[in-house]
């Protein structure tokens, strides 16, 4: 099986440190999240691993081996980096079958990812008469050519429509499925919940996060519980007699935090308070990312000490 | 990675672009019209009937040149380097194979550009032609593919020096067209080793210069080696 391995990553561009001191694993089998706001080094990150950019100091492997030693790499690794960067006046049959024949991988593995991303019916257009989310269907498809082992995409759902959107959901759960390694990068938090099973959060290119994600969102987000109720009199002093706070919003709901919904339900119950409505609130990836990136840097001291 | 498949990829980059195919007929057609256009004015004492046969490479290099410069600064829009190098890691032989696939097709066309030039030439020329031998129309032949493949590979070289096709081309576009006719005339002075005067020399019956044919051939053959080699390191050395 075949894992990334970031090893104290350090690319600097003048005196701007890019990516700093950056050590992380991507494992097979997993949808790896790469998180971080524009400009937190995602980017360049893929670009050090592919072997494209040089790095200052520290290394990264694909499957133990530096990208430039892998033979065939494309069979290796499938990575879209930027779905602008093919030429276009190449029809996009051709600019795979340029792809494919740098490789060795059979002219059939053009014509099946073109299937595969949806493309077959435009594959002997010109590309630059294709749309931003058709031009990045042909960016997963140049990924998938040589059926890698590790797969590296840099925020796929660009410009897709929402059924690209569900589609490539689908798909990195599939590759994931198939044991394949898989690292998507992207600044959008519920679609990276959506799919990701596994984060890598950067900030000013430093490592913030590598947790899995359920377990990141649980950390830092705490539950609640969301209640409607025609008597809401009642139901606050009914929980404010157990030590409950009710907080009341706009639309009517109320929402009790750190409370669970079997302590709730019958508290309500015991009082005799009718509910409209009695729901578990589940902490979602934005919240515990905003909450990250607010003590962004006690929680860099802290992993660095682990 | 071996260095065929990366020439099968550059040279379906080649054929899958019209405008690149589009350059390489180029270089045949305005040759072989540039040269049929100069045998209508054979006077003067200084008529060479060889150059005037072969006159329309000064013309037809240009097309080479657009060729070279268009087929490498396509690397380098946008991420398609990145694209190139992700499919072929080895920068060396990256580069080794782009210049491979340069040369050859502009090699073939050159030869063939110098046959019909050629043979356009002598037929407008006619009787004054006569006095060519065997040897001085094969060696024009065979040093038109040559010279035009050279002039190719230089501009290629100076496309990954500057990272520019816009960049390469005004600066060797009006190098060709000003520096080498104004200063062209200055025989024995450093116009002599310019890669165009140093090239065309094989294209002349007589030549009263340090350089022969081929020494002039060896000299423009030296300038696209260093533009490649600097293109190359700057390739290997530079971010992508």
């Amino acid at each position: 099986m075949t894992s990334i391995d970031v090893q104290s990553l350090t690319k600097e561009y003048g005196s701007r440190k890019a990516v700093d001191h950056l050590t992380f694993t991507v494992r097979p089998g997993l949808v790896t999240g790469f998180l971080g706001p524009n400009g937190a080094g995602k980017s360049t990150t893929m670009r050090l691993v592919l072997g494209l950019d040089r790095p200052t100091s520290g290394s990264a492997t694909v499957g133990g081996r530096p990208y430039p030693a892998l033979r065939e790499p494309l069979r290796h690794v499938g990575a879209l980096l930027d779905a602008q960067a093919a030429h276009g006046s190449r029809t996009g049959r051709d600019h795979l079958c340029v792809l494919a024949a740098s490789n060795r991988i059979p002219q059939r593995r053009v014509d099946e990812v073109l299937a595969e991303t949806g493309l077959a019916s435009v594959a002997r257009r010109r590309v630059k008469t294709y749309s931003l989310g058709m031009r990045q269907r042909l960016g997963i498809a140049a990924a998938l050519l040589g059926e890698p082992e590790v797969v590296m995409l840099d925020e796929p759902s660009n410009g897709l429509d929402p059924e690209g959107i569900i589609w490539i959901r689908a798909l990195l759960r599939r590759l994931a499925g198939e044991g394949r390694t898989v690292l998507v990068s992207s600044h959008l938090m519920n679609e990276t919940a959506s799919f990701a099973d596994h984060l890598v959060v950067l900030g000013r290119g430093r490592l913030l996060a590598d947790t899995p994600m359920r377990e990141f969102i649980d950390a830092r987000v705490q539950p609640r519980v969301r209640i409607r109720t025609t008597d809401a009199t009642a139901l606050k002093s009914a929980l404010a007699r157990h030590g409950h706070d009710v907080v009341e919003h706009e639309n009517g709901h109320w929402t009790v935090d750190h409370a669970r919904v079997d302590d709730i339900g019958r508290l309500a119950s015991a009082a005799g308070v009718p509910l409209l409505e009695l729901a578990q609130e589940e902490g979602t990836l934005e919240q515990a990312y905003l909450d990250l990136t607010g003590t962004e840097t006690e929680f860099t001291t802290q992993t660095q000490e682990a | 990675m071996e260095f065929t498949p990366a020439l099968h990829s550059e040279w379906l980059k080649i054929r899958t672009l019209r405008s690149l195919v589009g350059g390489l007929a180029a270089v045949l057609l305005a040759t072989a019209m540039f040269s049929a256009l100069a045998g209508a004015d054979s006077e003067g004492a200084d008529f060479d009937p060889l150059f005037s046969v072969f006159f329309g490479v000064s013309f037809g290099q240009i097309a080479a040149i657009a060729f070279g410069t268009t087929a490498m600064s396509s690397e380098f829009r946008g991420g398609a380097l990145r694209i190139a190098l992700t499919a072929v890691p080895r920068r060396g032989r990256w580069f080794a194979a782009k210049a491979v696939a340069i040369a050859v097709p502009v090699l073939v066309v050159g030869l063939v550009t110098g046959g019909v030039s050629l043979a356009v030439g002598e037929a407008v020329l006619g009787a004054k032609a006569d006095g060519l031998t065997w040897g001085e129309e094969l060696r024009a032949v065979v040093g038109c593919g040559v010279y035009l493949t050279l002039m190719a590979l230089l501009a290629a070289g100076l496309t990954a020096v500057l990272r520019s096709g816009v960049a390469t081309l005004s600066m060797v576009i009006p190098f060709l067209l000003i520096v080498s006719f104004v200063i062209g005339d200055m025989s024995g002075s450093v116009a002599d080793v310019l890669p165009d005067r140093a090239g065309q020399v094989v294209f002349h019956e007589t030549w009263d210069g340090v350089l022969g044919p081929w020494s002039g051939l060896a000299v423009t053959g030296l300038w696209a080696g260093a533009a490649l080699l600097l293109g190359a390191w700057r390739v290997r050395r530079r971010d992508a």
